[in-house]
């Protein structure tokens, strides 16, 4: 099948974004991601785009395609091109390092205020250990209308890591400010986008309903 | 400061991370390049299993060096694996036969193994075939390969390393015998500049020949790719392998929320050429289902393909018979004296192929600090971005 892929690029020094098309021919089951990185390959060596795993566990590949926010890497072209026309943006909330690249610095500078863990309580099973399902692929952020006008918001996955990591049942602080919990307007863009379905919008208002009636201790 | 001997490393992957770690450490002066984002090549492309070394035990060198890594990862870095240990599983009577070599050769190995019965396996794994013959707990781990690479750059950074991604290394530029500086082509600013250095690594892997041939080198690697077919869902806690010799769809990792089958091997001339054949994908999903007969009831969630960096000295035709564990390539034999190509190895064994490569360019370099990455935690990876 024939598609055309519009990538909206912007390199340093450039004074506005370009939006450039590649024409491809792939299976329709093929990857945004295997199609972004053939079009790297084969057609723009200079196209800057973020990619680890392939298989949806790392999160470097989050980007807005047709104005979704999507992993390119578990979506299949043939499922998100409309009239053969797919457009991919980079992640909104974070500054563009290069065309498809963002610098996710402004969530990752949060852990050092919540501390989270990396693996999470498995239910019903004792000793065993499992790494939290969220990503930290930020689209989160890119979908959240609060992360994307209040640049100290901590940020959906961040709480919801801290949470879903804690053993003691104590939550860090900054959690219970305007900062953490209280600045989310409850739009649930977060959950609708999040490809692990970690469920940061549900467990927001968990750890604000356990503020409230006092089952949850800050620390 | 301009006594600091300048090593320039190239490759992003978990290669060249533990080697900018361990140079960076020993107080040397580090850039490291990545024609991509971090991890963009083989290393995240892995299955995210962290070896027991179980899977190599027909030589027991590789599977004692093996296990002894894994003990060190998770040592140093708790946080990112899920340390749930692994089952070889016997389904048929040729895994059956292979039992008693296998706990063998685990035992000259120094692995600490266990069998389990038929019961006790199925009780800690459900989803495994009920009609399993035998099972063996291993230490086997899993983990996220990004997370593990940006732990090793976050590490290197905070010992001054430069990490630039999107810069790709397009020529060297040569002197009596060395490389006198680098040519890298910055893909975020569309500008080619020159860095100088004292000397250069080419830990690159499975991209390591085509590297070595911008300076007039080559190196003997066979890149090697595997396919992986990842599930729509987690369905077990510790990795599941074959018991039996290593083979095409023989384990089943399992991390966050996903299972992913592997893998095959064949040899292909350029790694960034690799279609994906299609009865691979069905090989795997058949032989999985021999593991687990519930991988029949679930979705794909996603196939992907990378290029192991074997050592290709040997010839051979499909890239099991060559060595696993890994080669330095001094180019000076070539005529560049600055110059070396690490290979091979595993994504488990990095941390002491960057300790090998370190010790060799410490001697070239005249850098007396020994390595410490084996006693010295790692740094979390969300440091790297801050």
């Amino acid at each position: 099948m024939k598609y055309r892929v519009v990538v909206r690029r912007c390199k340093e020094g450039w004074g506005k974004p370009e939006y450039k098309s590649y024409e491809v021919d792939v299976d329709p089951d093929t990857s945004v991601l295997d199609v972004v990185e053939k079009i790297s390959l084969e057609m723009d060596r200079a196209l800057v785009f973020e990619h680890a795993c392939h298989h949806g566990v790392c999160g470097a590949c989050g980007m807005v395609i047709n104005g979704v926010e999507r992993l390119a890497c578990v979506t299949k072209i043939g499922g998100v091109a409309r009239n053969g026309i797919v457009v991919l943006e980079p992640l909104r909330g974070f500054r563009v390092i290069s065309d498809l690249a963002v610098d996710k610095s402004r969530m990752f500078k949060q852990y050092a205020l919540v501390k989270p863990g990396t693996h999470e309580k498995v239910n019903g099973v004792v000793g065993i250990e499992k790494l939290l399902d969220c990503l930290e692929c930020g689209i989160c952020y890119s979908a959240c209308p609060i992360a994307n006008t209040f640049e100290e918001y901590l940020g959906p996955s961040v709480i919801a890591m801290s949470y879903r990591s804690t053993i003691d049942g104590k939550i860090p602080a900054i959690i219970d400010t305007r900062k953490g919990v209280w600045a989310c307007h409850a739009s649930f863009e977060c959950s609708a986008r999040c490809p692990a379905d970690f469920k940061p919008g549900e467990t927001i208002m968990k750890i604000r309903k356990g503020l409230l009636f006092g089952k949850l201790e800050v620390v | 400061m301009s006594l600091l001997k300048h090593v320039v490393v190239i490759g992003g992957g978990i290669t060249g991370a533990a080697v900018a770690y361990d140079l960076a450490q020993r107080g040397a002066k580090v850039t490291l390049l990545e024609r991509g984002s971090i991890g963009s090549g083989t290393s995240g492309r892995t299955h995210g299993l962290l070896h027991s070394g179980c899977r190599y035990v027909a030589d027991v060198e590789v599977a004692r060096e093996c296990y002894s890594e894994n003990v060190v990862l998770r040592k140093i870095a708790p946080f990112l694996f899920e340390k749930n240990g692994g089952l070889f599983v016997a389904i048929d009577e040729s895994d059956l036969k292979y039992k008693d070599f296998f706990l063998k050769k685990c035992e000259e190995a120094g692995i600490p193994v266990r069998e389990l019965d038929r019961n006790e396996a199925l009780k800690l794994e459900p989803n495994l075939n009920p009609e399993l013959k035998a099972a063996v707990l291993v230490p086997d781990g899993t983990f996220d390969p990004l997370k593990v690479v940006l732990s090793f750059l976050a590490s290197a950074k905070l010992h001054g390393a430069d990490i630039r991604p999107f810069n790709e290394v397009v020529g060297f530029r040569m002197e009596a015998g060395a490389v006198k500086a680098v040519k890298v082509f910055d893909k975020a600013s569309e500008r080619e500049y020159e860095i100088e250095a004292d000397f250069v690594v080419n830990a690159t892997g499975a991209w390591a020949n085509k590297v070595a041939r911008l300076a007039g080198l080559s190196v003997p690697v066979k890149p090697s790719p595997g396919v992986m077919v990842a599930l729509n869902a987690r369905i077990g806690h510790r990795v599941f392998n074959r018991l039996n010799k290593p083979g095409d769809g023989d384990i089943i990792v399992h991390h966050r929320g996903t299972s992913v089958i592997g893998t095959t091997s064949w040899v292909v001339e350029d790694p960034d050429r690799v279609p994906i054949p299609r009865e691979h994908i069905e090989l795997m999903l058949r032989r999985g289902e021999e593991l687990a007969p519930i991988v029949s009831k679930l979705d794909v969630k996603a196939v992907y393909v990378s290029s192991r960096p074997l050592i290709g000295a040997i010839r051979a035709s499909t890239g099991r018979e060559v060595s696993r564990s890994f080669a330095i390539i001094d180019h000076s034999r070539e005529g560049v004296e600055n110059f070396a190509s690490i290979i091979g190895g595993k994504f488990t064994t990095a941390r002491l192929m960057g300790e090998k490569m370190a010790d060799f360019v410490s001697e070239r370099l005249g850098i007396t600090q020994p390595c410490r990455t084996a006693d010295t935690p790692l740094a979390p990876y969300w440091s790297y971005f801050t």
